[in-house]
């Protein structure tokens, strides 16, 4: 029997909140990122782009083969979509290769300035059915975010009545709402949610109460002792389906998306390359597929809260939410980035990110999952003068490796 | 034309609601519509139109839940029955299931509802085009945002008046997913939607409550715009629609009837400040005492909500 090889690979998603993310999340192994244009996107605090470093990203992403993906994903007030027309048209001359759309609005738009620039549904529509993935497909769509609370059952079960492309999420914050059905912030913040402005107030401690007599509250707090007294809170933990390459692969879904476009450096280039490294080894021979914990445990590494599986396999419960004292993730922080290695003196000139110096035990990983260890024993600065620590902000400093690195490698270090 | 859409909590309260001066008799059922007083059998809607109809009176039946396939499976057969009914119209805010009544060509003229998605005129006109009758509006909208919709509008929408409003819908079982945490039973407020959360130190009261559909989370102040309705009638928004979620029996009839007679201000040219203020003063009355109101976000200045 011939060995089994899926060729036809699931693309690797990733976020890109500035040029410099979009490059090192393609060099780390994305097949396609998501980045913001100045408007009508949903992460307006994110770096966005200008059509100029549009224009770069794109030429950038070509020498990779990769795609870029530009949010629209606003729900729009009467007015906001002024110049969406323009902005759609542009996008497609500069060759994007889709806009993420929720509003049907600016699908229209979308669809009669720039026909032939694809449209992708974007999570903030909530579809979650295979009439409504059928509908879109009609109009035109060319894809569709799941929301994120459909099944790897209800996938599977919607592979079977559609041919649209399907993306999901497999990594990242999630909203705890149906997304775009939640507008806690524009009453308890005045931001609108679902045109940018979102403040999170999900994760806010809340009373829960009943009120007998206008006024009075009969908290439920009230009854806990100091031990137990926890607030109300609708906080979830972040989703990582890194244990379940093989039933994501299998559904064949076209796209798997990392959330975090607000999110680092360090963040992107790691998530990404995990996720390339687990679904080339499955791809290659998934008949002999074996999970690797190292993956696992490199993600660890950049996460801000706990992992789950989201709805992939039932409805979250109270362990899915962030109640009682976070458990303690280990901190590491984002030190340098190699931006050249010389093999015949061993000596690897870096950029550093954050302050690190002699003693500190560091890390450096990657594309292809590359990690390597040093401790650091000598450091030079830019002019070769010997300095104890890379104090100065992205500094370029230079020290001697063991094991060989290459440009764009990146160094952190446990905190 | 003025006309009122008013929730029911049961097939008596509709009679009575006809009585009171609606125009459109808003029931449903839970398997299928959000946040409804009461969940109605098939056989139940069956009377509501009976009565309806006798009065020469319409009935809406709520189709705008967020379907999973095991529902959007169903919903044909849903429709089917509906139809058969002789249901007037059904909300719905789920492309799937305009899909489905087009596919099967039901009967079933249908209202583009989905919530607080429903914030522009574009989009609204999207639906149109593709054979929705009217749109239901997102409660988070400012007068000011409503001039220049109103005018591009190409079907008419409907505006909330008085009630409660929805602010967040999850899947998940936040209510009992805290009282499991806390280890406590889920109390029974939950069920008969009495229970509140506010912010920490604060003199908020969103009510909050669990059903098949999730967990579902309102605004502190339910919506009134009695004072409101020379602006509406001026910008010919005069849909106007009653959600009774919060407020049970013969004081939300009584509130209909205060929405009827300002109708019949409005159209006999009688509306009046004093008018006004005495209605409004009436409806305070009569609304559940716990519970506050305002305008929403009708007042509010656009410039005040920010949106990066």
């Amino acid at each position: 029997m011939t060995k089994r090889v899926i060729t036809k690979k699931p693309e690797v998603l990733s976020p890109a909140g500035t040029l410099e993310k979009l490059k090192m999340a393609i060099i780390y192994g994305a097949d396609a990122v998501f980045i913001g244009g100045e408007a009508y996107g949903l992460r307006s605090r994110a770096g966005n782009f200008s059509y100029d470093e549009m224009r770069e990203a794109r030429a950038f992403a070509d020498e990779y083969g990769a795609k870029i993906y530009v949010t629209a994903n606003i729900v729009a007030h009467e007015g906001d979509t002024e110049g969406a027309d323009e902005f759609f048209q542009t996008l497609k001359e500069i060759g994007i290769d889709a806009v993420i759309v929720s509003d049907p609005a600016l699908i229209e738009i979308c669809a009669t300035a720039a026909p032939g620039l694809p449209i992708h549904l974007s999570t903030q529509a909530s579809a979650t059915n295979y009439e409504t993935l059928n509908f879109w497909k009609d109009e035109g769509l060319e894809r569709i975010v799941l929301a994120r609370e459909v099944g790897m059952d209800e996938i599977n079960e919607m592979q079977k009545h559609t041919d649209v492309e399907i993306e999901v999420f497999i990594h990242g914050a999630m909203c705890i709402s149906y997304s775009g059905r939640c507008v806690l912030s524009n009453y308890m913040s005045d931001r609108d949610a679902n045109r940018g402005g979102c403040s999170q107030s999900c994760r806010w401690k809340y009373d829960i109460f009943e009120m007998p007599e206008p006024g009075e509250k009969n908290s439920h707090l009230a009854g806990l002792s100091e031990e137990e007294l926890e607030a109300f809170s609708m906080s979830s933990v972040d989703m990582a389906m890194i244990r379940h390459i093989p039933e994501i692969v299998e559904s064949g879904v076209e796209s798997l998306k990392i959330e975090g476009r607000m999110k680092s450096i360090h963040y992107v280039s790691t998530v990404s390359n995990v996720y390339r490294a687990a679904i080339d080894a499955y791809c290659a021979d998934p008949d002999n597929y074996v999970f690797n914990q190292a993956w696992e445990d490199e993600l660890w590494k950049v996460a801000q809260r706990e992992l789950a599986s989201g709805f992939y396999w039932g409805t979250p419960t109270e362990n899915e939410q962030l109640f009682g004292k976070p458990r303690r993730i280990p901190r590491y922080q984002f030190v340098g980035q190699v931006l050249d290695y010389d093999e015949e003196t061993q000596i690897a000139t870096i950029q550093q990110r954050n302050n690190f110096g002699i003693g500190d035990d560091i890390e450096f990983y990657g594309p292809g999952f590359r990690h390597s260890y040093e401790t650091v024993e000598q450091l030079w600065d830019e002019d070769g003068e010997e300095i104890d620590r890379a104090r100065n902000a992205m500094m370029i400093c230079k020290m001697k490796v063991n094991t060989p690195v290459q440009k764009y490698d990146m160094i952190r270090k446990q905190r | 034309m003025i006309e009122l859409i008013a929730t029911a909590e049961s097939v008596e309260q509709s009679k009575q609601l006809i009585d009171a001066g609606v125009d459109y008799v808003y029931v449903g059922e839970d398997e299928f519509g959000l946040r409804l007083p009461h969940s109605f059998s098939l056989e139940e809607i069956g009377q509501v139109v009976e009565i309806a109809h006798a009065a020469n009176k319409k009935v809406i039946v709520a189709v705008n839940a967020l379907f999973h396939n095991d529902r959007i499976e169903k919903l044909k057969d849903y429709l089917t029955e509906l139809e058969r009914l002789h249901v007037d119209a059904i909300t719905t805010g789920d492309p799937g299931a305009v899909r489905i009544l087009q596919k099967n060509e039901f009967n079933l003229d249908y209202i583009y509802d989905a919530q607080t998605l429903v914030t522009n005129s574009t989009q609204i006109n999207f639906w149109g085009k593709r054979g929705a009758i009217a749109g239901v509006l997102a409660r988070e909208l400012t007068f000011e945002e409503l001039q220049e919709l109103a005018e591009n509008v190409i079907i008419p929408v409907e505006t909330l008046v008085y009630g409660a409003t929805c602010i967040h819908q999850s899947k998940r079982k936040l209510v009992q997913n805290y009282f499991n945490y806390v280890d406590q039973e889920v109390p029974e407020s939950m069920a008969s939607r009495e229970l509140f959360l506010s912010e920490s130190n604060q003199e908020n009261h969103y009510s909050i409550y669990e059903d098949m559909n999730g967990t579902h989370v309102f605004a502190t102040d339910d919506v009134n715009l009695m004072t409101q309705l020379d602006k509406l009638v001026d910008l010919g928004l005069t849909q106007w629609k009653l959600d009774g979620i919060f407020s049970p029996g013969e004081n939300f009839v009584a509130i209909v009837k205060l929405f009827d007679e300002a109708r019949n201000h409005f159209q006999n040219g009688t509306w009046s400040e004093e008018v006004m203020h005495a209605l409004n003063a009436k409806l305070h009355d009569l609304h559940p005492p716990h519970r506050s109101l305002d305008e929403g976000f009708f007042l509010k200045d656009p410039d005040s909500i920010e949106s990066k």
